[in-house]
């Protein structure tokens, strides 16, 4: 197989391999590079953010060990530069834009950009893109739930924003005046800079050691390479098609004449032939009034994602553009998975990867079961907190993803509270939570009961609390399957659902919207519990060493209300 | 006072290698490894090491050793019943971790077994704040409760971690002190001694970890120092994962800093071998019995990870967490495969050939040992390619059974796959080699190094035989093998100094720290060191101490550790502390910000007794007439062909070996393939290169 990947290839295999493996470790590189020095904790601690490196027309060489979710919109971002600035562009310059209808995810998710110069001319580009715990808008953290990406907070089309190393004042104090907590943005916003500049420098050392027509070659051949890999697994794997629907808890958006936030549908249909795989999702609503409209981009990244853990679970094909030629996604325009402007985004990027991946799963454990886990937790669980933090009269904007469980698979239990499916951001640790921002976390713990029963056992959630301390925060929440639950496979049980409450310093507790902003003034209490995942296979068949292994940890209770 | 002893127990040998502290002489003693005792070894291999160099107990200045037992226990999951003590509403923080999956795309990965399971993870009621004030008291009627919940379990080691305790120690302290009362047999850490420092989960890791390994490794330690004591020996020393000595008593303190001791040691050696040759890029390779591992030397320095997750897959130094337990520690960085001398030759199900991850370590052993192993291994695949002495080995000390190892390829491997047993043994070198290969990689393309500009120091009994096939495979240009390389990783434990680190965190901005306040903590940490170091009995003259900070920008998540100056710290020497960390944080990263206040996480001061260079030599004299005999030998170049053999101990200085040729030694075999060329130079190192490249 791999003599076949290698096939029609210029270069020698031990120069492929060493250029393939500097490309992938300089974008792994920007990686530490940003964590290192950027400010918010969700960059520094948490994670969120992907590098890659890519060709002169924007198709990404190498992706970071980094987040799935942006695997299918990144290549679309850079070529978005590409197009405005390719010819414009000279060395020490630096580009930025968030515009979701450009390539990008949702308007917290910023791009930098830089061009690779190797004697005058453009042989490559780098691109990291970070979230931004805020981007303005009316809500701290920009998760507001409302009905046009106007209200989304500052958008940027792609724009200069370092001019042969020198940064624009204007451009930036236009963005510094949008945004809250600026201070924090500017050192978020130097390390990203800083990252594309590293993976810059690598790719000029390795243009000077190989040749730059060699070097862009070999980027060449590492797409082709994918591609190959992608084609020979795919076709290893048995033929077949499979339908799928769930329903996703609302948009955040009480719509006139309606007293709760209405449910809304997707459909997919995935038709596997071969060496190609087909996903078309005809049927599926059209787009809805709050901000879980995801652009087509998106929707494919969670398709890339659930695909990529199905057919390379050794992760033997490298992540880029090359490897998701074989695959063709589909969705009708203007529908809620496939988004025009100005519909609004913000949840989209994460709740409709989430689902779709998990779908993606759903869709084809007909015809390969043992290839296929259960759903995971579905949702990003997200509590944003904004306010002056009364320690030192400070604006701050907190933006937090809470985990739930892991699908149950064809031979194992799921895993409890990690980060499954099209996210992998790490939790801000307690501790450093507590030192950026005046929040109180009252506990923080496994949810007994959250795993759905099956053969095999998915992973259970988990459940936290934040107490507001001595100041009025707006919050916002982004919650999904608080009504639709993590579905089992192959005959497992759902997991549990999710909920989130607000409990005053008073001891009246408020249910909330699973959407969009509220106040948490001090003292209050803001309650949480992400969903367990999806069981596989009947929970008659469940091995009695597990359940008594259950029974002893708490995972289970012994009767569970 | 004339020699320096170090003891490293492998797998498969236990060494015991001597250095004279004045010339540099070098010796070994090696005794196949007793698992189900090791001291056994350890005595018998001292024995014969005093005995065959003529060396009395007291002459010697140095005793250490590198002990495995930290990581095994982690790996074979078989460290003390440990309970875990959480602040309320935070028992699952080892199993929380950070949340993130190892692997992005491995659907049936599984995370880490939780060293404490959900059962033995206990609360307490007691909360401080991020500034360290307590605002829930420590509950001080639970204790009682929980004194027995821990007996109930008959728990053997309980770790303690409480929020923001590397801020206020007190509660932990408080607890800790209730507990060590009640259950004076029970091994108790407590975070805020183990890891002052801010990040809930690594520093409960940490001190997990170190509860968890605690009881076996001071069982261990104890019942190997009674046995050198015996002997009249000095004091038993322990080496540290980045090199350095300390004494058992800092071992048991902080066990989690001899997690990758053995390796770290072939590492150092390494190093310090380079250091003596002028080569500064080196790959160490070191392949024993049951482990191949790989490191890498840039620039004359060792690679140091800070991320270390032990008992975790892959390598490490790489973007990759959750597959191990953290320990926040700094240990050298390695990649490591199963595959030694011992791994055994099996067919899967499939019809494939494979080589290992179970090995026939001491106890049996190869086939050809003839104590009773039955399974073909790597060492009798190597045997009947000619490669090994069809006699014996270890000097005479091993008998050899060829007939034995050949039958057993030709009927488990050979049969099956209609192969001859020559053919089979030249299978199971190629999937050995493969093997081992990749861990090269990893530390030298997988990171963008080209190993085409590293030479290649090949050690470990085994090393020198497959090491020139190694080299091929990734076009390696030179290999260099140092005298006993059997013994070699033996050698980086007596050629190291005594070290120990001591850290103190404040957590406050610079600005708002006094210099004097500074200068306090370190004269205190200084005083700690002063007193460790007295009591190694190295003259003050050799003691080094090196004062450094962990300084960030006040919002960043990761420090620089950045060197303070000599001498008392002043407001001038701070002011200069704060301008170093902004020129390293701009040259490490590219830029810097001036107005943003600077924050000092930690203070650190390391406290070093030098135990003086060395340069090792084995020194020849000889008239060159080494060539002991011919037999044949088997090459994938030539098929097998009539090799010359030479014994390593009668090659003359600056004598020049084409390939084919074997040159064999005491602990170990030198295989030089056609198209290699062995030199051997003066103070005993063999380096070979391509003979005839265009």
């Amino acid at each position: 197989m791999n003599s076949d990947a290698h096939r029609d290839r210029l270069t020698d295999p031990v120069t492929f391999e060493v250029v393939k493996n500097t490309l992938y470790k300089a974008a792994e590189e920007m990686k530490i590079v940003l964590a290192k020095t950027a400010y918010s904790p969700i960059l520094k601690v948490a994670g969120d953010y992907s590098c890659g490196i890519f060709d002169t027309q924007g198709n990404m060489v190498a992706q970071g060990p980094d987040l799935p979710i942006h695997l299918g919109s990144m290549p679309d971002a850079v070529a978005a530069v590409i197009n405005k600035f390719a010819h414009s562009a000279v060395e020490g310059d630096v580009f930025i834009h968030n515009d979701p209808y450009f390539g990008g995810s949702h308007l917290p998710d910023v791009n930098v950009i830089a061009p690779a110069f190797y004697q005058g001319r453009i042989f490559g580009w780098t691109c990291v893109r970070a979230h931004w715990p805020d981007i303005g808008s009316a809500t701290p953290g920009s998760y507001g739930a409302v009905t046009e990406i106007y209200g989304e907070g500052l958008r940027m089309p792609p724009i200069r924003l370092y001019h042969a190393g020198e940064i624009d004042p204007n451009v930036e104090d236009l963005i510094l005046a949008n945004v809250r907590t600026p201070d924090e943005r500017m050192g978020d916003l130097r390390a990203q800079v800083a990252a594309n500049h590293r993976a810059c420098q690598r790719l000029v050392s390795l243009a000077s050691k190989y040749g730059v027509d060699v070097l862009t070659r070999i980027m060449q051949e590492v797409m082709d390479y994918s591609e190959s890999l992608m084609r020979l697994m795919l076709s290893e794997l048995p033929d077949g098609e499979g339908v799928f629907e769930d329903f996703c808890d609302g948009d955040g958006i009480i719509e006139d004449g309606e007293d709760e936030d209405m449910t809304f549908t997707i459909r997919m249909r995935v038709l596997k032939a071969g060496d190609t795989l087909e996903v078309d999702f005809e049927g599926s609503d059209p787009a809805v009034s709050g901000p879980i409209n995801a652009p087509l981009s998106v929707t494919a990244s969670g398709v890339y994602c659930s695909l990529k853990m199905i057919v390379d679970p050794n992760s033997l094909i490298p992540p880029n553009s090359g490897a998701w030629r074989p695959i063709r996604v589909t969705a009708p325009a203007g529908s809620v998975v496939n988004a025009q402007f100005p519909s609004p985004v913000v949840y989209a990027n994460h709740e409709i990867s989430h689902r779709v991946a998990d779908m993606t799963f759903g869709a084809m454990a007909g015809f390969m079961p043992a290839n296929v886990m259960a759903c995971s937790q579905g949702t990003s669980g997200i509590i944003t907190l904004g306010g002056v933090d009364p320690r030192n009269g400070q604006h701050y904007v907190s933006y937090e993803t809470i985990k739930g469980g892991m699908g149950a698979r064809p031979n194992k239990d799921g895993i409890n509270v990690v980060a499954a499916g099209i996210s992998n951001t790490m939790n801000t640790p307690i501790e450093i939570l507590e030192l950026s921002f005046p929040v109180r976390i009252d506990y923080y713990e496994i949810t007994p009961n959250s795993g759905g029963r099956g053969k095999y056992r998915g992973g259970c959630g988990s459940r936290r609390a934040w107490t507001i301390v001595d100041h009025d925060a707006r919050a916002a929440v982004c919650l999904e399957r608080t009504k639709s639950p993590p579905f089992g496979v192959c005959g497992g049980e759902a997991g549990a659902r999710a909920s989130i409450a607000l409990k005053l310093a008073d001891g009246s507790i408020r249910t909330l919207l699973t959407k969009g902003g509220f106040n948490a003034p001090a003292g209050a209490q803001i309650l949480l519990e992400v969903p367990g995942a999806g069981g596989y296979g009947d929970a008659s068949e469940r091995d009695s060493q597990a359940r008594a292994r259950d029974l002893r940890d708490g995972y289970v209770s012994a009767d569970p209300d | 006072m004339a020699w320096r002893l170090g003891i490293d127990i492998g797998g498969t040998f236990t060494d015991v290698a001597l250095v004279n502290d004045v010339d540099g002489t070098i010796g070994i003693a090696k005794t196949p490894t007793t698992p189900s005792d090791f001291g056994k070894a350890v005595l018998s291999g001292l024995h014969s090491a005093l005995d065959r160099y003529g060396v009395q107990p007291d002459e010697v200045s140095l005793l250490s050793h590198a002990t495995t037992v930290v990581t095994n226990s982690i790996l074979e999951e078989n460290g003390a019943r440990t309970a875990l003590i959480s602040t309320r509403g935070f028992r699952d923080v080892l199993e929380l971790r950070r949340s993130a999956r190892s692997d992005l795309y491995d659907m049936f990965q599984d995370s880490p077994r939780v060293l404490v399971p959900r059962h033995r993870r206990l609360e307490i009621t007691e909360r401080l704040d991020a500034t360290g004030t307590v605002i829930v008291p420590l509950a001080e009627p639970e204790i009682p409760g929980l004194i027995k919940q821990l007996k109930d379990l008959d728990v053997e080691a309980v770790a303690i971690s409480l929020l923001f305790s590397f801020l206020n120690d007190r509660h932990e302290r408080r607890l800790g002190d209730a507990l060590r009362e009640a259950l004076p047999d029970v091994a108790i850490f407590l975070s805020s001694e183990v890891l002052p420092e801010v990040r809930e989960f690594e520093r409960t890791s940490t001190t997990a970890v170190c509860a968890y390994v605690a009881p076996i490794l001071g069982s261990y330690l104890k019942r190997l120092e009674t046995a050198t004591d015996s002997l009249g020996l000095p004091e038993l020393h322990v080496m540290g994962s980045t090199g350095g000595v300390f004494d058992v008593r800092e071992a048991l303190r902080m066990p989690v800093n001899s997690v990758e001791s053995g390796p770290a040691a072939g590492v150092i050696a390494a190093q310090l071998v380079g250091a003596q040759l002028g080569e500064s890029n080196l790959i160490s390779f070191d392949m024993g019995g049951t482990t191949a591992k790989a490191s890498l030397i840039r620039d004359g320095q060792i690679e140091v990870t800070a991320d270390y997750e032990v008992g975790g897959t892959g390598s490490q130094n790489r973007w990759v967490t959750g597959s191990g337990h953290p320990i926040r520690v700094p240990v050298i960085d390695l990649a490591e495969v199963s595959a030694g001398g011992g791994s055994i030759a099996w067919i899967d199900p499939a019809g494939s050939l494979r080589v290992g991850p179970h090995s026939a370590g001491a106890e049996p052993g190869p086939v050809c040992y003839g104590q009773g192993g039955d399974q073909p291994t790597v060492t009798d695949a190597n045997l009947v390619l000619g490669y090994l002495d069809a006699h014996s080995l270890l000097d005479g000390d091993l008998p050899i059974d060829y007939q034995r190892a050949e039958h057993a390829l030709q009927k488990k491997i050979g049969d099956p796959m209609n192969m001859t047993a020559l053919q089979a043994a030249a299978a199971v070198r190629d999937i050995v080699n493969n093997g081992m290969a990749e861990a090269l990689r990893i530390v030298s393309i997988e990171r963008g190094h080209d190993p085409r500009e590293f030479s290649l120091v090949a050690f470990g009994g085994a090393g020198p035989v497959h090491a020139a096939a190694l080299a091929d495979e990734l076009d390696i240009p030179r290999i260099i093998v140092p005298p006993i390389p059997g013994g070699f990783s033996a050698l980086g434990l007596v050629m190291t100094d005594v070290r120990r680190d001591y850290a103190r965190t404040l957590y406050r901005q610079l600005e708002d720290l006094a210099a004097s306040d500074i200068e306090a903590v370190w004269s205190e940490l200084q005083a700690q060191g002063e007193e460790m170091l007295t009591s190694t009995g190295i003259s003050p003259d050799h003691w080094r101490f090196r004062r450094s900070a962990d300084l960030r920008y006040s919002r960043q998540a990761y420090e620089l550790n950045v060197t303070a100056a000599a001498g008392e710290f002043t407001d001038k020497t701070k002011a200069k502390l704060a301008e170093s960390f902004h020129s390293r944080h701009e040259q490490t990263y590219g830029h810097k910000n001036l107005t943003e206040p600077v924050h000092l996480v930690t203070l650190r001061l390391t406290a070093v007794g030098e135990l003086g260079r060395l340069e090792i030599a084995d020194i020849i004299c000889s008239d060159g007439a080494s060539e002991k005999s011919r037999r044949p030998v088997w090459f994938a170049q030539t098929g097998t062909t009539n090799c010359s053999v030479h014994n390593r101990s009668s090659l003359a200085a600056g004598v020049s070996l084409d390939g084919p040729v074997i040159v064999e030694s005491l602990d170990s075999t030198l295989v030089v393939p056609p198209g290699w060329t062995a030199r051997n130079d003066y103070k005993g190192f063999i380096t070979l290169e391509r003979s005839n490249r265009e």
